[in-house]
């Protein structure tokens, strides 16, 4: 599932074969606001021939529809949870049972075809249900539908949410992240917008990248390269590959005199031929071995055998 | 017995107690079995089921956990009636192999499985199972990977003359297939021997239904679902012998996917301090008093990393018989440190039960690593990591 624009491909590549379905959420923080980028990817869907539902919670609905043309409009669905979150208007204006009803009713939602169901904002919605709820309903729109054989490739649901990072802590994003498939992050510095997107391939490892991106006032992306700074950040900080045979009080590393010189020694233990024969034959030249011994005051020094005496 | 049938030839000749039943020729030892009593079998021999052995330390019944070298690293093997909580690593990706591996020996051994997972459905994991190798092939497969190896210098040891009689251990596949076999994860496990066995499978969306019933009971019902579930079977299929008719035994062998994430309905892993933060605790304590009650062995994998508390973790290894950690070095500074470039990661063993025993059979070897080639997914000792500590400890003592 690509839908965030890799480095050198075109953005972004129509629902493919192999690519499967999943979610992704994009973390935006006050300095980097990521609903721009929410709207960019909706837009692409959009001129994609997908149809987009939008479940809008923060943003009134003519606030989001604003910046996209018509033929966008025309395929985008709106299902407002901003102006009447508790339903207290009429029922039949306002989507009735809560930001839960409105999650499921997205999942039933009828309509062949690929589709993109954009969550503007899954903080909102972390703010007004249960975690595990969240996650168990979000885990469920992102599965295929389990009609046995029925599934074609090209039916696939993307699910993109917007998450504000600095309103959660740890326990829910990481739970969030452990259920996208990727994850954007978006930083910048010096007025340049980027994405960390970590992308994570069902049996693969998890790759990292890091895109610079702008987005124009139609909303489309634009992608660029890595700005130049011009105080060089120290990035030798990151220190040389740790050696740890450095700075050891002995030596490691032999030199080739000390290697033939270790080779050419004969271990006590190690048996060879001339071993062998020095034990079954032992030699003239050997000295034989002699035994000193100091008798001390207490030692009982007696020439005679004592089992002499005994009768037996 | 001819050592009865001497003593008791012995015992006339000397004229002691045992005349009166020489004249049968048959003396008062007996031996039991179905030669001499001709009574209904089973009551005298061992249970032997297939796919299982005892251990050889306490006499404990164990099975496979499918890799071999985690299978020597815990002593021989799991035991039955034991969990094995495996925490997973942080992007999830050597767990589900470690999981599979484990199903996969049960198919191979032909024990039942019970597969539950909220994420996967149990017939998708059940696909996707490792292709179980074949002792030749895999003796390829060795040849192959130490043919690339790159040819380092070779430094031979000099063995003193007395070890060199000594047989070599052996490293590859035992040629009985009984007891731990190898697996291909490149390939697919053939569907003809997923059909041949019997598996149950526990899909949380399925068994839920979409009412958002908040629930009294302490334990969240995605876990009550669960526990019910795993009972049924139990006794159903007979493996806590409510059934006595059935003649052959088996074991069955229980997998959980991703125990404790939100899709299981537990918010553990969100909060700090959560309301049913003894759910996941009673729901360990429960499944474990029904896998000692009866023939199975259950591995869990648990994202450990998302707890947010602390205490829980640890109540939870209280809880578990076996805890292997998996560690890897994605997205860690480990990544790039010379010393663990052959490796992905490291397998920390947590807890070792005392089954029956007075001591824990812990194994002397600690920096543990794994690495997942194309075809295996092996466990070594981090032998770079060993060799360093051991030169710094050794030399700066003096």
């Amino acid at each position: 599932m690509d839908l965030l624009p890799s480095n050198r491909s075109p953005p972004p590549p129509a629902p493919t074969q192999g690519s499967p379905c999943g979610s992704a959420s994009s973390k935006d923080s006050v300095e980097w606001e990521g609903r721009s980028l929410l709207k960019a990817l909706v837009k692409k869907s959009a001129l994609c021939g997908e149809q987009v539902h939008v479940l809008g919670c923060e943003v009134s609905e003519e606030e989001f529809r604003e910046g996209f043309d018509s033929s966008i409009n025309n395929r985008l669905v709106y299902h407002d949870l901003f102006r009447d979150p508790l339903s207290w208007s009429k029922p039949g204006k306002a989507l009735p049972g809560g930001p839960l009803e409105a999650l499921r009713a997205l999942d039933k939602r009828t309509g062949s075809g690929p589709a993109t169901i954009a969550l503007d904002s899954l903080s909102w919605l972390l703010h007004h249900l249960p975690c595990p709820i969240l996650c168990q309903t979000l885990h469920a729109l992102s599965r295929q539908d389990s009609c046995p054989g029925d599934t074609l490739p090209g039916e696939q649901v993307r699910v993109l949410g917007l998450l504000h990072e600095e309103l959660h802590g740890p326990g829910p994003l990481g739970a969030l992240s452990s259920l996208a498939q990727t994850e954007v992050t978006l930083s910048g510095t010096m007025g340049q917008a980027s994405a960390h997107i970590l992308y994570r391939r069902p049996r693969q490892r998890p790759t990292l990248q890091t895109q610079w991106f702008s987005i124009l006032p139609d909303f489309s992306l634009e992608l660029q390269v890595e700005p130049l700074l011009e105080s060089q950040p120290p990035s030798d900080l990151h220190t040389p590959s740790v050696d740890p045979t450095t700075h050891l009080t002995f030596n490691l590393h032999l030199s080739k005199k000390e290697r033939e010189a270790k080779d050419s020694l004969t271990l006590p233990f190690q048996f060879s031929s001339e071993k062998q024969q020095a034990l079954l034959r032992p030699g003239l030249g050997q000295a034989t071995s002699h035994i000193f011994y100091e008798p001390d005051a207490y030692d009982d020094l007696d020439q005679e055998d004592p089992d002499d005496d005994l009768d037996v | 017995m001819a050592a009865a049938g001497t003593c008791g030839t012995g015992t006339r000749s000397t004229g002691s107690m045992v005349a009166a039943a020489s004249t049968n020729n048959v003396t008062s030892f007996q031996r039991r079995g179905p030669r001499a009593s001709g009574a209904d079998s089973g009551c005298s021999r061992l249970v032997s089921i297939a796919g299982t052995r005892p251990s050889v330390r306490n006499g404990q019944l164990l099975v496979s956990t499918g890799l071999p070298a985690l299978d020597q690293l815990l002593g021989g093997g799991l035991a039955v009636g034991t969990v094995l909580l495996i925490e997973e690593d942080k992007y999830n990706i050597y767990s589900p192999l470690l999981f599979k591996y484990f199903l996969a020996e049960g198919i191979v051994s032909g024990h039942a499985l019970l597969v539950a997972s909220a994420k996967e459905d149990p017939a998708d994991i059940l696909q996707k199972l490792p292709a179980p190798l074949i002792d030749d092939s895999y003796k390829k497969e060795c040849d192959e990977d130490v043919c690339s190896h790159k040819m380092e210098p070779d430094i031979k040891m000099k063995i003193a003359w007395r070890y060199q009689l000594l047989p070599k251990m052996e490293a590859g596949p035992v040629s009985s297939s009984r007891f731990g076999h190898y697996y291909d994860i490149s390939k697919r496990i053939p569907q003809e021997l997923i059909e041949t066995s019997k598996w149950h499978g526990f899909f949380l969306p399925e068994k839920i239904s979409s009412a958002f019933n908040v629930e009294s009971c302490s334990l969240t019902p995605g876990y009550m679902k669960l526990l019910q579930f795993i009972q049924n079977i139990i006794y159903k299929e007979g493996f806590d012998g409510s059934n006595p008719q059935k003649k052959q035994k088996n074991i069955l062998r229980i997998g959980i996917q991703n125990l404790g994430s939100p899709l299981w309905g537990d918010d553990i892993c969100c909060t700090e301090n959560c309301d049913t933060s003894h759910s996941l605790t009673k729901f360990l304590y429960i499944l474990r008093g029904l896998l000692r009650t009866s023939l199975s062995a259950c591995i869990i994998t648990m994202p450990t990393h998302l707890i947010q508390n602390k205490a829980v973790i640890a109540r939870v290894t209280n809880l578990s018989d076996t805890v292997v950690g998996l560690e890897s070095f994605i997205g860690s500074e480990k990544e790039t440190n010379p010393l663990y470039k052959d490796y992905h990661g490291l397998i920390h063993i947590r807890q070792i039960p005392r089954l029956n025993n007075l001591i824990y059979d812990i194994s002397d070897v600690k920096d543990l690593a794994f690495k997942l080639k194309k075809k295996l997914f092996t466990i070594e000792v981090s032998q770079e990591a060993g060799k360093v500590v051991w030169y710094s400890r050794l030399f700066n003592s003096s």
